[in-house]
């Protein structure tokens, strides 16, 4: 796997004495969309905050062709690899123009920030028309497309998306994803992390299930979606065989 | 002073090197309690700035600036009375002692947010207190004599100098990449990180560089007031009384923890003066008026009122749900 653009092998990471990720390896390569999903509590945000390296991490962390051991968040940052965080995070007493133009930060080339600017406005037309309002006065659809608009702004190789789908109606997820694809199309490689597994792996190429701090299953989302343990644990396909207590299965919608 | 216009902000510059000169003019006036009066009020306006660093673009409520102030002091006093350096060197030490300590403290307690630095940054100021009472070179809880200078005019200039240097770094901060990266970290430091703020890295240069200001101040204090105790010196209600002052003036922006200052100095002099009751509770009042009814001070007041009205009070009043 030398032509991946992020390779992890046997990351673990968690937080004090207390381990969240074990030796989870996956690889990414350009241009593609990888869905990473789990149920809550699986790891997921911290392996997405450890790739960051705003937490420390044992293991293998390279990222195009670079290793990521020792290197702070800032760098890490600088590098292109760059993350939509969990709760958008966005500065909500600051315009949705100026959320922007923070997303360019590290970024000296002030004509080419220019251009990206109408580039991401274009990307999301929504964001476009609410550029001097307050970012949070926006609505949750619209911030998470200011929190995706914003991170596009660093230039990133490799955009890593956390919980897109939490607290969105489903016609906002969908037209989310559309503009994932448009994304992935002007050349940037998608780590998507989900709950909503469905939702990731009706849009990605591949896909990584993690379950308690553990890769349990990898394949490309036609497979995944085909897997019956999947099916059964995140998709709310009936249980083929009625032995579970009733209200196991309930959890999925 | 974003105004786009040049014309409108080379008038500003204009004014605002007019009212510095007018500044520096006023020891020749030989009012001596006016030039006293005016010591005192700059270097309050230098601590308001420099806590306008830390606390109003970092926003981080720091009770640990008087410690920076009485190791200013110190650093002086120390130079000066136990080793008969000269004051420039002791100015040196003062600068020394008070970042180094900064840059310590911040690796340590900048990674506590809200309430919990600012408690544990009050903790320090007493402990700081203690620590200094035992130490003989500090002359322990006596503490030390310098030799009398007695030349006012002279501390006048410096607090004033030094004030303008504090405000030119604030207005290079606003401005600065630095500053926005600070400003990030004050309105959502998570989102900071993952943008690419070296969040840690800056909120403790953002410390050091408030401590700079607030040492030199305690050292030119000490110099000019010629004796200092631990007690007098590493004052809690002095850092209270720079919170209340940035506030009051506007944290984050950078004239109007100088307004501040100067505005709320004036009035607590006529108090004390005239109606001694009232002035002891001045600043308690203060502090609850300006964070009820103009929570982000007299400069975004000044800057809003007049197309808001009456309706900014409202509003502030309402935003606090009381």
């Amino acid at each position: 796997m030398s032509d991946a653009l992020l390779e992890v092998g046997r990351l673990n990471a968690g937080y004090g004495e207390m381990a969240v990720l074990r030796d989870v390896s996956i690889a990414i390569r350009p241009a593609e969309i990888v869905a990473l999903v789990g149920s809550n509590g699986a790891g997921k945000t911290t392996l997405l905050r450890a790739l960051s390296r705003l937490i420390p991490s044992r293991g293998e962390l390279r990222f195009a062709g670079r290793s990521l051991a020792g290197a702070a968040a800032d760098e890490v940052f600088g590098l292109g690899l760059v993350q939509v965080p969990e709760g958008r995070q966005l500065f909500d007493r600051m315009s949705v123009a100026e959320n922007l133009r923070m997303g360019a930060y590290q970024r000296r080339d002030k004509a080419a920030i220019e251009a990206d600017l109408e580039r991401v406005y274009a990307l999301f037309p929504a964001v476009a028309d609410r550029r001097r309002q307050l970012a949070g006065s926006l609505s949750g659809g619209e911030q998470q497309m200011c929190a995706m608009a914003r991170a596009l702004m660093a230039r990133p190789r490799l955009l890593m998306v956390d919980e897109m789908s939490l607290g969105l109606a489903p016609v906002i997820v969908d037209a989310l994803l559309e503009t994932m694809s448009q994304i992935r199309a002007q050349g940037v490689t998608v780590l998507l992390v989900e709950q909503d597994v469905h939702a990731a792996l009706s849009v990605a190429d591949r896909g990584y299930v993690l379950e308690t701090g553990e890769i349990v299953r990898a394949g490309t989302a036609r497979e995944l979606e085909r897997d019956p343990e999947v099916q059964r644990a995140y998709l709310g396909a009936a249980d083929p065989v009625p032995a579970m207590p009733a209200g196991r299965a309930h959890g999925a919608p | 002073m974003r105004a786009g216009n040049p014309a409108r902000s080379a008038a500003r510059w204009i004014a605002l090197a007019a009212v510095v000169a007018l500044l520096a003019a006023l020891p020749w006036c030989g009012n001596a309690v006016l030039v006293q009066f005016g010591i005192s009020a700059l270097l309050l306006a230098t601590l308001a700035q420099g806590w306008n660093i830390i606390g109003g673009y970092a926003g981080y409520p720091s009770f640990g600036n008087s410690v920076f102030y009485g190791l200013g002091a110190y650093g002086v006093a120390i130079a000066m009375a136990q080793y008969q350096l000269p004051f420039w060197v002791g100015m040196l030490l003062a600068l020394g002692l008070g970042v180094a300590f900064a840059g310590l403290l911040g690796l340590a307690v900048l990674r506590l947010r809200g309430h919990y630095f600012a408690i544990c940054t009050l903790g320090l100021a007493l402990v700081m207190t203690a620590i200094v009472s035992n130490l003989p070179l500090a002359g322990g809880n006596i503490g030390l004599v310098l030799p009398l200078l007695g030349n006012a005019a002279l501390f006048y200039e410096l607090a004033l100098g030094l004030l303008v240097l504090a405000t030119l770094t604030v207005f290079w901060l606003a401005r600065s990449r630095f500053g926005l990266g600070l400003i990030a970290i004050r309105e959502n430091e998570e989102g900071a990180a993952v943008m690419g703020v070296n969040t840690t890295l800056y909120k403790v240069l953002a410390f050091m560089l408030s401590a700079a200001f607030t040492a030199l101040a305690g050292g030119i204090y000490a110099y000019y007031i010629t004796y200092i105790d631990p007690a007098g010196v590493f004052d809690l209600a002095l850092n209270v009384k720079m919170i209340i002052m940035a506030v009051f003036g506007g944290p984050g922006s950078v004239l109007g923890p100088v307004l501040g200052a100067f505005i709320l100095s004036v009035i607590s002099e006529i108090l004390a003066t005239k109606v001694t009751s009232v002035a002891s509770m001045f600043f308690g009042i203060v502090i609850v008026v300006a964070v009820v009814f103009m929570p982000r001070g007299i400069s975004h007041l000044v800057a809003h009122v007049r197309q808001a009205g009456w309706r900014y009070f409202v509003d502030n009043v309402r935003a606090h749900r009381l």
